[in-house]
């Protein structure tokens, strides 16, 4: 009988529930909520907190007169510890004043056991226009990101044009096909990012980076390195140098790393807020560690830098010809765009393709 | 002269269980009023007499036997009740000796299956980490991680994960095409998926804090 009574028990703290949720949009939103469907959220107690599985579709209205290139939404349970906080972003939209757009949120999220129960709660973090001008809280940084997204949009989308017009639709078609291959052969590897302490008990030793050099990049990295354990590698210390003749306020690297057969493969992006006037030096350090599959040995890293903003809050990124440097080629993914762009031909063959290039 | 009291109401007040309006308003009329003044007196004394007589045991009572029929009544209605309704014969349940140890080992998995439930949903699961850590040790007999306390934020080919105190959140989106995974060393990695119609892209990202 008490055996039953405790299974019982807990098979009852098992059960899954619906978590409220809330829609917190400010009151001069340029984007509206028409209509959302939270059907398939459920939370499920598993130890001392919930574990919400968010699935939500949302229509959202541009309620601007402006035309829309991207929107963040941050997805919040608890905004300050692990697990409790994620965001959705759409890239590479064109919403004009007044049309509608849907936004999918699939996110897992944590939240403490409490007396108030389980909650959801969904806040516009950042729009952006087509004019780059920007609304929106940026708790999550989401001007900088969908602003570099944007510039590289305009970058691949003017790329594919230009190729449309001067090679014809061969010569895009054959981009196109060099894409997908891209894509599909970019070496990934699984990589864990824990912050801020040492976590293997393998002897340490430091590894210089070596670096690609971006022609026009406005920053230079000069050197740097990281501590190697075995297959983890930590503390990146890298200096840089502004050689531009504007102040530079913030860099994101990138960080390559080079296993023992060889194989190399973009870790991780380090982005960094510096304040580098112009023919200045400074460090971009972080207190992370990279852990990589057992198997893998760190044979050697290579940085470079992939974005940078001036302290004007104009950015660079890098040109289409800058990208054909072989070895970033191999490792760098394509830009959301490219991405989107790859999609609609293998989904709508070239002519739809060159549909969309027209539009705008 | 008002009107006399009826003999309910003038028992009631002999007694003391009228409410207080009542009893004064009937206390007044008893006053002034002889022949209801000697009626509540007479309500009073059968009153009296009545305790004093309820107090007193019967002369000639014999305990021993009074409680010997008590008894004897109780048994003869256990008796009665049992023609009436024949009880229903537990029957005697044993296992069959060359059953016993497979009946205890049923009972050992049961048991090891309700802790083992237990545990998954009740143990602290830093603790569960710990152990998993200290077994793996024991299995391979290599050295693993020092410390896993914090979050671990995770991008593999199959997506991305959140990872903290032996827990794993996984972001997984049925409908669309994952393309690409990144982790940044600020404490977050996202994923880019690709809408099977459209194309849009959706970029999901998970934050260690």
């Amino acid at each position: 009988m008490r055996s039953s009574l405790l299974i019982f028990a807990l098979a009852a703290s098992a059960i899954a529930q619906t978590p409220g949720r809330k829609l917190d949009f400010p009151v001069d939103s340029p984007v509206l909520a028409v209509s959302s469907d939270w059907s398939e959220t459920k939370a499920t107690p598993r130890g001392g907190a919930y574990v919400l599985d968010v699935h939500a579709v949302l229509s959202l209205r541009n309620a601007s007169q402006k035309r829309i290139r991207g929107v963040t939404l941050a997805v919040l349970a608890q905004e300050v510890a692990p697990g409790g906080k994620g965001s959705v972003s759409v890239p590479s939209l064109d919403v004009g004043p007044r049309e509608a757009f849907p936004l999918r949120i699939d996110l897992p999220l944590l939240c403490p056991l409490g007396a108030g129960g389980p909650m959801v709660e969904v806040k516009l973090d950042g729009v952006l226009f087509d004019d780059l001008t920007f609304y929106g809280s940026d708790k999550l940084h989401s001007r900088r990101t969908m602003t570099v997204w944007e510039l590289e949009a305009r970058r691949d989308r003017k790329y594919f044009k230009t190729l449309l017009e001067t090679a014809g639709t061969e010569g895009l078609q054959k981009e196109i096909l060099i894409g997908l291959d891209r894509q599909r052969d970019r070496p990934s590897a699984g990589v864990q990012m824990v912050r801020g302490r040492s976590t293997n008990t393998d002897p340490e030793r430091e590894v210089q980076f070596a670096f690609l050099h971006v022609p026009d990049s406005p920053v230079d990295p000069t050197a740097g390195s990281a501590r190697i354990a075995g297959n983890e590698a930590r503390a990146p210390h890298i200096n840089v140098q502004n050689r531009s003749d504007r102040a530079v306020r913030h860099l994101e690297l990138g960080w390559i790393v080079k296993d023992q057969q060889g194989r190399e493969f973009l870790a991780a992006s380090i982005p960094s807020d510096v304040s580098l006037a112009p023919g200045k030096s400074g460090a971009v350090t972080q207190d992370t560690a990279l852990r990589f599959s057992e198997r893998t040995q760190i044979d050697g890293m290579t940085g470079f830098v992939a974005s940078a903003e001036y302290a004007d809050g104009s950015y660079w990124i890098p040109t289409r010809a800058e990208l054909n440097d072989p070895k970033l080629r191999a490792v760098v993914a394509p830009s959301p765009e490219e991405q989107r762009l790859l999609q609609i031909y293998r989904k709508k063959g070239l002519n739809g393709l060159i549909e969309e290039l027209k539009k705008f | 002269m008002t009107r006399h009291v009826n003999e309910t109401g003038l028992a009631l007040y002999a007694s003391g269980d009228m409410s207080l309006w009542q009893r004064a308003s009937v206390g007044l009329h008893v006053r002034r009023c002889e022949r209801c003044r000697e009626r509540v007196n007479q309500f009073r004394s059968d009153a009296e007499a009545l305790r004093a007589a309820s107090a007193e045991t019967p002369e000639g009572l014999d305990w021993a036997r009074l409680s010997a029929e008590m008894t004897a009544n109780i048994r003869v209605g256990l008796e009665a009740g049992e023609c009436v309704a024949p009880r229903t014969q537990r029957k005697s349940w044993s296992i069959p000796p060359i059953w016993r140890p497979a009946a205890m080992a049923a009972g050992v998995m049961a048991m090891l299956t309700l802790l083992a439930g237990a545990w998954w949903l009740n143990f602290p699961a830093q603790d569960t980490q710990s152990l998993n850590r200290a077994m793996q040790e024991l299995v391979h007999g290599r050295k693993t991680t020092l410390d896993d306390r914090g979050p671990v934020i995770e991008a593999s080919p199959d997506g991305i994960e959140l990872r903290k105190d032996g827990g794993a959140l996984g972001v997984s989106q049925d409908s669309a095409q994952l393309l690409t995974v990144s982790v940044s060393t600020q404490g977050s990695a996202s994923a880019h998926y690709a809408d099977q119609d459209t194309g849009q892209i959706t970029i999901t990202s998970v934050y260690a804090q």
